[in-house]
């Protein structure tokens, strides 16, 4: 059932990607539109197959900066949201400095992190974190707090500790929080890595991008941002999937 | 008869007094409190399952302080419209109350699989709560409330939500448990003829903050059923109530 659902998701995507192709390859050849202007998807599909092998090192880069970088943003945001949660003084404490990352754009701090962590793989990982981090940990914070009052109530009454109601209460009830932030968050990470690899980088799609544009060169640009939103369904697929195996219990995941 | 639930000149509240003043023992018994909605009935069952702290006077649950018998697992606790755990079946919510607080004793005679049975839950025995209706919901509320067995029960209107035929059942089963264990029940409700029906006697709380406004014996034989709110005596003490409640 799950894999189904996964592939008509697939096949609905790829089925409208490949109606845009046929429209853009008639205008492109009807019109004689340069190269430069707009690739014919032909020309685009093309350069992928002969420059396969540099798409998918360049995008296993991305990918893996991405992931770095929702795993750690993720991760800090869930730990400060279960402190957050825990007492109020430090809800006070910490909510404004969040707001305070969330508002600092990060086309700004892009370059300020190429200069504090170098041109390596740590900036652009940095960056995939800082940008995951609010949504996650807004969804973490509202999660762990939607749980049940009477539930709450029943294991206070059975004297479970505060770490059973987290553990069989608090988690559970922030699950569907957490899945709707790691969507989010998802998405953002691969934004995150592209930015820091467009500052500053050797490697990754974001570089690819950043060379083609300055060269011209679009059917290799065209070429990055497809892997790039493959990268992205995949993944969301791959959310999608547990999301559904996770929340089977859940009425929403039930009617969906 | 020993006194189970000992309150003595309690009174709480949040911002504004809730409570006022209020003296309450019970023994091996079903005591039902009756009031008014928003007369402050939950929150005398919170302050005695220890979940509010009284602003003043002294609560006693089995001799201890409420946070000492909850510690020891001494409590069952049955809410109004009971959630449940959504991630786990009807079996797992069941036996949700043996797995926390592992240090405390838990010596259910009867198995969680007995009390699902009890409650003519087995064919929902996988089911998760989506899947089961307002009375089946309040089964297992009532069965993982009993399965560690408790000294005290606290019900807030375990009923309350359910239409009327789900209720009948449901009061019978009340009514066919208490007849087995011994045990003290606090049954809060605003339905008098339930409390009438189901309890040895019923205490009725009102004003602002609410105080006890009277207390009436229930002289009613047992076993009770149903059929016995058609008998003469039977209104005259829902009267008797409702007297005290205007």
């Amino acid at each position: 059932m799950i894999a189904r659902r996964t592939l008509i998701d697939l096949g609905v995507a790829l089925g409208a990607l490949a109606a845009i192709a046929v429209i853009l390859e008639a205008w492109t050849r009807a019109f004689n539109v340069p190269t430069y202007l707009l690739p014919a998807p032909s020309a685009v599909a093309a350069r992928m197959a002969t420059d396969a092998g540099v798409l998918a090192r360049e995008g296993g880069i991305t990918l893996s900066e991405a992931a770095a970088g929702f795993v750690l943003g993720t991760g800090v945001a869930f730990a400060l949201a279960t402190v957050m949660a825990w007492s109020r003084p430090f809800e006070r404490t910490l909510f404004p400095l969040a707001i305070l990352v969330k508002l600092t754009p990060i086309v700004a701090v892009a370059p300020l992190f190429t200069l504090w962590f170098g041109f390596g793989t740590a900036p652009k990982v940095a960056i995939a974190a800082l940008i995951t981090f609010f949504p996650m940990l807004v969804n973490s914070f509202v999660g762990l707090r939607s749980a049940d009052l009477q539930e709450v109530a029943f294991l206070e009454t059975l004297g479970a500790s505060g770490r059973e109601i987290f553990r069989h209460l608090r988690v559970p009830s922030a699950l569907p929080y957490l899945f709707s932030g790691a969507r989010i968050s998802l998405n953002l990470a691969l934004i995150g890595a592209v930015i820091g690899e467009w500052t500053g980088a050797d490697r990754g799609l974001g570089r690819v991008i950043f060379v083609a544009n300055a060269n011209l060169d679009l059917t290799i640009l065209f070429g990055a941002v497809l892997v790039l939103a493959a990268i992205g369904i995949a993944a969301n697929a791959f959310v999608g999937a547990a999301e559904r195996r996770l929340l089977h219990w859940h009425p929403i995941a039930v009617a969906t | 008869m020993p006194v189970a639930i000992a309150l003595h000149g309690v009174s709480a509240g949040y911002a504004s007094p809730v409570l006022h003043d209020i003296d309450l023992e019970v023994g091996n018994e079903v005591v039902a409190i009756v009031g008014r909605s928003g007369s402050g009935k939950t929150t005398l069952l919170r302050l005695i399952a220890g979940l509010v702290e009284p602003t003043s006077g002294t609560v006693d649950l089995l001799g201890v302080a409420p946070a000492v018998a909850r510690r020891r697992k001494r409590i069952g606790f049955v809410a109004q419209d009971a959630r449940l755990h959504p991630w786990r079946t009807v079996r797992e919510n069941v036996t949700l109350p043996l797995e926390v607080n592992r240090r405390a004793r838990t010596n259910g005679h009867i198995t969680p699989d007995e009390w699902v049975a009890r409650m003519g839950l087995t064919e929902a025995t996988d089911a998760y709560p989506h899947q089961l209706s307002g009375g089946m919901r309040q089964r297992v509320a009532l069965a993982r409330s009993l399965v560690i067995d408790p000294e005290v029960l606290l019900m807030d209107e375990p009923l309350a939500s359910l239409d009327e035929l789900t209720r009948d059942d449901l009061r019978d089963e009340l009514l066919r448990l208490w007849e087995g264990r011994a045990r003290s029940v606090v049954y809060v409700t605003h339905d008098i003829e339930e409390a009438v029906l189901l309890a040895d006697r019923v205490i009725v709380i009102g004003g602002r903050p609410a105080g006890v406004l009277g207390e009436v014996q229930i002289s009613l034989a047992r076993p009770r059923t149903r059929a016995m709110r058609r008998e003469p005596g039977f209104h005259d003490l829902v009267e008797e109530v409702r007297e005290h409640l205007e």
